[in-house]
């Protein structure tokens, strides 16, 4: 039978379709879903620490503030690692639409948020660029999916 | 680019996901080569060609 004829597996009856999620994006679960829960853990166990009767000074502050930002630190590898390891290349495409549009939708943020905070209309400066750009890229990706 | 690939594929049969299935893509690309709202790398060009038995030119041309 020539490859041009040949019916796909899926094709016949009976036949349980094989698992449609490809490697990359079991990577990118898993990752994510380790890395979320190191954030969590180390966010809690650290607020507790800032928040007891004796909290830790010094470096050990300093180093308590850098560890929890460390695993969101990882969820943007994560982020880019799947841009680099998806299999499907118009997936890819698609994912990196999703960045673009996820990174000027949060420097827009930005650059407003600064200028309320420039003409003394907000105190505080823009700050969290990275749950802005994480809620960001999660409706990026439903504006580039339903475009697509 | 304009392509052949709806035509092709129902010459065959074969839906969108038996097509994606053979080339190891989503369906969703599948559509979006077919529908020419991407147009494909060299490296999936030569497979789709490959696939259909058929040279890059006869499935995919310049609008």
């Amino acid at each position: 039978m020539s490859n041009a004829s040949k019916q796909p597996e899926h094709g016949q009856p009976g036949l349980i379709p094989k698992s449609k999620i490809p490697p990359s994006m079991k990577r990118y679960f898993w990752r994510m879903g380790i890395f979320m829960t190191a954030y969590m853990a180390i966010l809690i166990w650290g607020l507790s620490l800032k928040n007891s009767a004796s909290p830790p000074e010094g470096a050990v502050i300093y180093g308590l503030a850098i560890l929890t930002a460390l695993p969101m630190c990882a969820v943007f590898w994560t982020v880019f690692r799947l841009l680099v390891e998806m299999e499907d290349e118009y997936q890819r495409f698609l994912v990196a639409k999703q960045i673009m549009l996820a990174t000027a939708i949060t420097l827009c943020a930005a650059t407003i948020w600064q200028f309320l905070n420039v003409y003394g209309l907000i105190i505080e400066g823009p700050q969290w660029f990275g749950a802005i750009w994480l809620a960001s890229f999660g409706i990026a990706g439903g504006i580039v999916r339903w475009r697509a | 680019m304009k392509n052949r690939l709806k035509v092709l594929r129902a010459e065959r049969d074969w839906s969108q996901a038996d097509l994606a299935d053979q080339l190891n893509v989503s369906r969703q690309s599948v559509n979006a080569v077919e529908t020419g709202k991407y147009d494909p790398s060299l490296p999936l060009a030569f497979k789709i060609a490959a696939l259909f038995g058929m040279a890059i030119e006869d499935i995919f041309s310049v609008d």
